[in-house]
């Protein structure tokens, strides 16, 4: 019985582990050889050893991809989050809170696709943007202005979503405790600095640490947007890695790229969630 | 008082964009003048600009084909997922847990780590630019957060109900489709919303591993088409965001109430 059980189990497990194994394993595995090989796609890879990160580390377009993936880093884990907490605690228990809040949810239901034309329309020159601002710079054409307009791109879409996330924190403190602090005579920011922030202290790690990983893997508005351009100027290091492997065909030092892009995200993940463990614990 | 004000000037400026979107796209071709895209539609040709983006721009195979990745993929990664935490928090297999991190593992490799093996790997089988292909890496993708989903299920599931199943003589099978599956039928439609929400808006694999308009993904053909239709043809742009964002919205909103209890419920 128990023989027969245990094969019949791994029989339940093999389709996953053959997907998983084949699809994401391997190549996962093929990628990190590659990256100290030379392959153009079309002779055999050649070994090189360190070769593709010493000129990674070499090229002037990186230290523009790494400067625009910290801008990304930074603005992502900032805006969104702060927006988020304020749009939360404003309508935390106010009547007709949901209805309130509806302007910075349609965003996320917009698809990707959706979020590239809107905002392709308003950034362009002559566009929505340059109206308001007053100005008339092609903000999509110059460097610093492409990354931080897509920036705010991102900020509108992911803005509300995480609302929802510290409304639900909030739900989550006890009213007795927000009670007392109002008997105790404490001023709204002061109970928003003193019991607030405090117990949302969790859930504000959580939600910095899943936009701080998916910042830096940037990719998506800023390939449709601006392709990285004009120049390199708005290459992010997903971006660059695309580039590199499928536009120059040069895959061995794409697969470099890849690498460490995912060195620097598993790295400052960790980094960030044993500082937030400690600092909570 | 303080607090309405802020949240209505915010949600102004929040509406913004989407009010440029729906006022533009809903403009006829000659009605559009980018000095006045403030003003209200003076036409209706939303629909209109939806059939010229289908037709003309030829997105209709690509949201033909993106539907089958969004529904197929999922469908099946739920089921291969739900197998495998049947096998392990149910059949209890030996080394279950280490089976589980392994097949879990595979969600924490960043996308552009798979790109190029699998580019190589489909164009040497005969893959690239298949919707067979596409359809092999979406439910690749999607198994292990479905099994992660499943296993925790499966685990709060009694075990007296397997026993009472294997007494009545059910086979293995038997008692994992008829009897587990269903019982997962909420946990399932969760996984299938998310994931089906994701397919919809990747870009990077249909960018890499197709081309023709029947098989390539709706986002790679609107990255295109932001580039190639600038400029006059503003409203078909616009309303083909729209026509692309028809599911995610929809998804979105019967799904807001289950999301936030969802989430009320869960490790927060």
């Amino acid at each position: 019985m128990t023989g027969t059980r245990r094969w019949a189990g791994v029989s339940f497990l093999s389709p996953s582990l053959l997907l998983v194994a084949v699809v994401l394993y391997a190549p996962f595995l093929w990628t990190v050889y590659l990256s100290f090989t030379d392959y153009d796609g079309l002779r055999s890879p050649t070994f090189v050893g360190f070769d593709n990160y010493i000129r990674f580390l070499e090229d002037p377009a990186l230290a523009t991809s790494v400067r625009n993936t910290l801008m990304w880093a930074v603005g992502i884990t900032v805006l969104p989050v702060a927006f988020g907490l304020l749009i939360a605690v404003l309508s935390y228990g106010l009547k007709g809170g949901t209805f309130y809040r509806l302007p910075f949810l349609l965003p996320y239901a917009l698809s990707g696709a959706g979020l590239a034309v809107i905002w392709g329309f308003i950034l362009q020159s002559g566009g929505a943007a340059n109206d308001i601002l007053g100005t008339d710079i092609s903000l999509l054409q110059e460097a610093p202005w492409n990354t931080l307009s897509l920036i705010v791109a991102m900020t509108w879409q992911q803005a509300g979503v995480n609302a929802l996330l510290f409304l639900v924190g909030l739900q989550s403190i006890p009213k007795e405790v927000a009670e007392a602090a109002k008997l105790d005579g404490a001023g709204s920011w002061g109970m928003f600095r003193k019991i607030t922030w405090p117990l949302l202290a969790p859930l504000t790690t959580v939600v910095v640490g899943l936009s701080l990983v998916a910042s830096l893997k940037t990719f998506d508005i800023v390939w449709i947007s601006t392709q990285g351009g004009p120049g390199r100027s708005s290459e992010t290091l997903a971006v660059t890695m695309y580039r590199d492997a499928f536009v120059a065909a040069e895959f061995g030092y794409g697969a470099a790229v890849a690498f460490s892009l995912t060195i620097v995200t598993g790295l400052v993940s960790f980094i960030y969630m044993r500082r937030q463990v400690r600092a909570v614990s | 008082m303080i607090r309405r004000l802020v949240l209505i000037v915010l949600g102004l400026i929040w509406l913004a964009p989407t009010y440029l979107l729906l006022a533009n796209a809903a403009r006829g071709l000659d009605d559009y003048d980018p000095e006045r895209i403030w003003d209200l539609p003076g036409s209706f040709e939303l629909l209109a600009n939806m059939a010229d983006a289908w037709a003309r721009v030829e997105l209709g195979p690509s949201i033909g084909a993106t539907f089958l990745y969004a529904v197929v993929a999922p469908a099946a990664a739920v089921v291969i997922g739900a197998m495998a935490g049947f096998g392990i928090s149910v059949l209890r297999v030996k080394g279950g847990f280490g089976w589980f991190m392994l097949i879990f593992g595979g969600t924490i490799f960043p996308t552009q780590m798979l790109l190029i093996p699998l580019f190589f790997g489909f164009s040497s089988t005969q893959l690239y630019d298949t919707r067979l292909g596409l359809l092999v890496i979406y439910t690749a993708i999607s198994v292990p957060f479905a099994a992660f989903v499943m296993r925790n299920f499966f685990t709060g599931v009694a075990h007296s109900l397997f026993e009472a199943a294997r007494m009545d003589g059910a086979n293995l099978w038997r008692v994992f489709w008829r009897i587990y599956l269903p019982l997962a039928l909420p946990a399932l439609g969760a996984v299938f919303i998310l994931e089906f929400t994701f397919i919809w808006n990747d870009l990077l694999f249909g960018l890499t591993l197709s081309q023709s308009p029947e098989v390539r993904p709706i986002m790679t053909a609107v990255s295109s088409l932001n580039s190639a239709y600038a400029g006059t043809r503003m409203p078909v742009i616009l309303a083909a965001g729209i026509l692309v964002s028809l599911p995610t919205v929809a998804l979105f909103l019967f799904t807001q109430r289950i999301f936030a209890r969802g989430l009320a419920l869960g490790q927060f």
